[in-house]
């Protein structure tokens, strides 16, 4: 985890970050939205079949089977606009780790999720899919550290 | 008096040759982005890394959306079209007795002229005004930097599938309405003269020209990357507020009419002279 006292400090380290690792990246972001003429499950196949040329029953199988982790494989049909808040996080932390030895990214995830009072919702989701994530990092703001009940020298 | 109102209507008239001078390196600038553009993705339909799973199925639903949904509109229009052409043109031919030149009527000027202008103009007003509105919602809801930050070429996986699938939408539908006006053709003829089947293909083959087949056949290509190509340019060029998506479907639209009128001429130059 890291914290910032400013936006502009986040963004320029954020950025860095990003352009550093951008090989094997996975951001979860409201500033990377879902693309909404897509359904879920073509959201985060794309990634696979974009980079590897994996078929899509293939892909969507895969999709499937990592929705149903989390219990939500009744969504894969359905698109961004009709996503619940939790939906639409779990969605986004599954396409992030598509990505092959993903380095998964959560910026600044209570975004997403205003009314979450503390981090075990993202550290359980964590877990479901951790088998295919290399590195989770989290930015955000420092004023945010008590609801990840972190201290004031947390920075890993 | 006689002095300052002379300078100021030279004043007047620098200020204008300043603004044609501004508009007219406004449009070149324009007209060479716009073909560096179609450079760039022309090259890119020749690169194996464009043509994976994801693509291909963008560009089946992009098929299905301009070449299938639009069938029933489309066979309409073309039995509306055939009917009218066909009945002038049977008309005109029997009053003033030109029935050898019929075959000539039909090839040139029905097939090779009229289908392919007749399904552009039902292609632009259908899917370039949608894949100009789509790709300008994309730019305004950041769903862009969505595929570039998973490393996803914008050119291989929205570009090629949206502008193959116009090209090949094109050739197929311009073939299809000139096969119902023909067939309607066929129809009137022995009708109004009595025409057997044979006699009538038979008029078509020898009236055929393989040159203008073959210049209708890369006309409607180049139709078709240039109505999809266009409006996805200037969706590109909105802006991340809302507003500018109107704006850049009306200046997509207009610059997809001055592409069509522009190939319209091009393509007769090279028939007729």
């Amino acid at each position: 985890m890291r914290f910032f006292d400013s936006e502009d400090a986040l963004q320029t380290s954020l950025d860095a970050f990003l352009a550093e690792h951008k090989a094997h990246l996975g951001l979860v972001s409201l500033e990377v939205p879902l693309i909404s003429n897509l359904p879920v499950w073509s959201n985060i196949a794309l990634i696979r079949q974009y980079h590897e040329n994996m078929p899509w029953e293939k892909a969507r199988a895969l999709v499937v089977g990592l929705l149903k982790r989390f219990d939500m494989a009744g969504i894969a049909e359905k698109r961004n606009p009709s996503l619940k808040m939790e939906e639409l996080f779990c969605v986004m932390l599954i396409r992030a780790a598509m990505v092959r030895d993903a380095v998964v990214v959560l910026d600044r995830p209570f975004r997403i999720l205003p009314d979450l009072r503390e981090r075990r919702f993202f550290t359980d989701a964590f877990r479901k899919v951790d088998d295919l994530i290399a590195e989770a990092h989290i930015f955000d703001y420092s004023w945010e550290k008590e609801r990840y009940g972190a201290t004031d020298d947390t920075e890993d | 008096m006689n002095s300052s109102g002379t300078s100021e209507t030279i004043c007047d008239m620098i200020k204008a040759i300043g603004n044609i001078g501004k508009a007219a390196m406004h449009t070149t600038s324009s007209l060479c982005g716009t073909l560096a553009f179609a450079a760039r993705v022309f090259l890119n339909l020749f690169d194996r890394r464009t043509y994976n799973s994801a693509s291909r199925m963008v560009f089946i639903h992009q098929f299905y959306f301009t070449s299938v949904q639009i069938l029933p509109l489309f066979l309409f229009v073309a039995v509306i079209f055939g009917s009218l052409i066909n009945g002038m043109a049977f008309h005109v031919v029997k009053n003033l007795g030109l029935t050898d030149y019929l075959g000539r009527l039909l090839m040139g000027f029905v097939v090779t002229e009229l289908s392919p202008f007749v399904t552009v103009l039902l292609i632009a007003l259908r899917s370039s005004s949608a894949i100009n509105a789509e790709i300008a919602v994309m730019k305004v809801n950041r769903e862009l930097n969505t595929l570039e930050s998973f490393r996803i070429d914008l050119i291989h996986y929205l570009f090629i599938p949206r502008i193959l699938n116009g090209m090949l939408s094109m050739v197929l539908l311009t073939s299809l309405f000139a096969l119902v006006v023909l067939s309607i053709g066929l129809l009137v003829s022995s009708l109004v003269f009595g025409t057997s089947v044979d006699a009538y293909i038979d008029t078509l083959l020898q009236s055929a020209d393989v040159l203008d087949i073959v210049v209708l056949l890369i006309k409607c290509a180049t139709f078709g990357f240039f109505i999809t190509l266009i409006p996805i340019r200037l969706g590109l060029n909105a802006s991340q507020e809302l507003t500018s998506i109107p704006v850049a479907v009306l200046n997509g639209m207009v610059k997809v009419f001055l592409a069509i009128v522009t190939i319209e001429v091009l393509s007769s130059i090279v028939r007729f002279i």
